[in-house]
């Protein structure tokens, strides 16, 4: 089994196809005949571009405009005055033309992938592209040609260029595995666009995998599994047949509000950790982020992400969601979470040290760049800010406290932001948990963690084998912390979610409804399901089956009646 | 030669689809045409070097036509940055 990015959803099962990058060498050689050299290549590069717009139209027909874009960018790439002239010059010089073509190509890719922007490093694959095109018509080759395939191919190659994807037999198609690419790359996109399951930067796949092998493509776990046996291969068949099964009913609640049987709304969101991520929350049909970890601009960077940094991450996602709630989580470094320039000290017991709103606090410079970038945020969408690890009044005083001074300070610079932006906490420990009812007058909303708060309740660490059983949700001691804080929320008047994986738990979700719940937040992919779930009971069922449910004594028992009652 | 000023307005600069546009704009006039940031000068007709120059949102750029349909070149250049270059 091989792991790789999880880049496009499904399994795919087939017979592996080992498409071989063209043998592109040339000996290169000074040309006697400028001018016939520069016909030579002005004809390759008129091939090249015939070529690709047949490609662009096939694309606009089987993908879809914004695919085929991509193509009809190649061809004004290729076409570039600049380049040309500057490839005309090296032949005029004596170089051959693919001599030229190549020096010319590599240097615009180096320029593309040394800028600081993502979207510019992108174009530096796209030339490259166009070089191999160019190269192999002035060679006489042909490129790797993925438009004939026999039924249920899984294609193993070692980068899917954009010009590949175009050609692409897609019906045909069960996989596709890589050796690089990220989640963002072009192949990605168009995967995702045709809805191939595909896995991505699989180191070493290529010579794994050998022509007529049978092959599983888990695109929605990571996951390649070459020459599986009979037992493995009938349970992902299972797995595929269900997904398919699934995936087609849950359509039926795209677009819908989320609501109880009895009309009770409901809000079903999703949880992020970059501003890549909101395609995919928003593609699942999120009706807003309930959870977007800001860690990730703090572990990507070799020091701490400026103000302006952080304010441009929040905004594009406060601005995506249109003025749906972006509930954004400040930092929560320690515990597993080490970020090495930070010089953070070593602790025995990590999980009950110095982390999150308590290294924050003690912070406080530190933490108020991130608030501002927060208030600024706020003025393109409804962005909220939470607060992790809360287990006293004091904490979230202190916080807000800081975020007033903010404001004053944004205030004097003339600098835009919402006045009545709301502060919220993390329900995420028992001390929490047991003071709900005095941190509801104190906070804006609760947003409950269950993956901590089942940790730190039951004293359990999931990753840990021994204990690991002690660590579910099911437990009356975690149910009791749960519905306390729900309860005590409701009663405050104040909106109460959850961002813990528990929320997308179809078991759990009844009793959330029957003590009154308003968000569930999961993670994208997540979210029709849930929607239905919530659409299957009414409150006066839900209640029924909370109050059985908390009659009993032990997790099992717990379990048994949820079960029992799933719909 | 003539030459106007205008303001990139594209939130996320001048790339594929804007630069794009741009110079297959400026492909249809025989005029050279050039694009002078505060700090470069590139050929406007070459959509690879104005996405490697990269001139961010709200910079001033002058542009310069040089050439038998100048006039109409700078008009239609300064007319499709200050539309946004269909964005």
């Amino acid at each position: 089994m091989y792991e790789g990015v999880n880049a496009s959803e499904g399994i795919g099962i087939g017979t592996v196809m080992v498409a071989v990058d063209p043998d592109l060498s040339f000996e290169a050689h000074q040309v006697d005949d400028p001018a016939a050299e520069k016909e030579r290549y002005q004809a390759a590069l008129s091939v090249f571009c015939e070529k690709t717009q047949a490609q662009a139209d096939h694309m606009k027909e089987t993908v879809g405009e914004a695919e085929a874009e991509i193509m009809s960018g190649h061809i004004l790439l290729a076409q570039d005055p600049g380049m040309t002239d500057q490839i005309n010059g090296m032949i005029d010089g004596g170089s051959c033309a693919e001599q030229a073509l190549v020096e010319t190509s590599t240097m615009f890719e180096n320029m593309f992938l040394s800028m600081d922007d993502e979207m510019f490093r992108l174009r530096a694959a796209d030339i490259a592209d166009i070089r191999t095109g160019i190269l192999a018509e002035l060679l006489g080759k042909e490129v790797i040609d993925l438009s004939v395939l026999p039924a249920d191919t899984v294609i193993a190659v070692h980068d899917l260029t954009p010009s590949m994807t175009a050609t692409i037999d897609h019906e045909h198609v069960a996989g596709i595995v890589t050796e690089t690419g990220g989640r963002t790359s072009h192949s990605a996109i168009i995967a995702r666009a045709l809805e191939i399951p595909a896995v991505l930067s699989v180191p070493g796949i290529c010579s794994a995998l050998a022509n007529g092998m049978t092959c599983i493509v888990d695109g929605t776990k990571g996951v390649v599994v070459p020459d599986p046996d009979e037992e493995t291969l009938n349970g992902y068949r299972e797995r595929a047949a269900a997904l398919v099964a699934e995936k087609e009913a849950l359509e039926a609640f795209r677009g819908k509000e989320s609501v109880t049987a009895d009309g009770i709304k409901k809000i079903v969101a999703a949880n992020i950790g970059s501003p890549d991520d909101v395609e995919a929350a928003l593609a699942h049909d999120a009706e807003a982020i309930g959870l977007f970890r800001s860690e990730f601009l703090f572990m990507d960077a070799k020091e701490l992400p400026s103000e302006e940094d952080q304010f441009k991450a929040y905004r594009t996602v406060a601005e995506a969601l249109k003025g749906a709630p972006v509930i954004i989580r400040t930092l929560d470094v320690g515990g597993d979470k080490a970020i090495p320039y930070l010089n953070m000290q070593e602790e025995e017991n990590p999980f009950m040290g110095y982390r999150a709103v308590r290294y924050c606090l003690d912070n406080a410079d530190q933490y108020k760049v991130q608030l501002r970038a927060l208030l600024r945020a706020s003025a393109f969408g409804d962005v909220k800010i939470m607060v992790p690890l809360v287990t006293c009044v004091e904490e979230i005083r202190q916080v807000k406290v800081l975020v007033e001074e903010c404001k004053a300070e944004l205030d004097a610079q003339g600098v835009a932001f919402n006045r009545d932006i709301e502060v919220g906490i993390m329900m995420e420990t028992p001390a929490a948990a047991n003071i709900a009812d005095l941190l509801a007058k104190e906070s804006a909303f609760f947003s409950i963690g269950t993956n901590d708060l089942t940790g730190y309740t039951m004293a359990a660490d999931r990753g840990n084998d021994r204990v690991g059983y002690l660590y579910s949700w099911y437990y009356p001691a975690v149910l009791r912390s749960i519905k306390n804080i729900i309860e005590s929320g409701v009663a405050a008047g104040i909106m109460v979610g959850m961002c813990g994986e528990a929320a997308a738990d179809p078991l759990l979700d009844p009793l959330l409804i029957s003590w009154g719940m308003e968000e569930f937040s999961m993670s994208a992919p997540s979210i029709l399901r849930a929607r239905k779930t919530i659409s299957q009971w009414t409150k006066a069922e839900a209640d029924e089956l909370a109050e059985r449910a908390l009659a009993c004594a032990t997790a099992e028992e717990v379990k048994a009646v949820l079960e029992a009652a799933a719909r | 030669m003539v030459s106007d000023k205008a303001t990139l307005v594209n939130p996320q600069g001048l790339h594929m689809r804007p630069a794009g546009l741009f110079a297959s704009t400026m492909g249809k006039f025989a005029s050279d045409v050039t694009i002078v940031a505060p700090d470069k000068e590139v050929n406007g007709k070459s959509p690879m070097a104005l996405m490697a120059a990269g001139i961010p949102c709200g910079t001033e750029v002058e542009v310069r036509a040089d050439g038998p349909d100048e006039q109409e070149a700078l008009a239609a250049a300064i007319e499709l940055i200050k539309s946004g270059l269909g964005e």
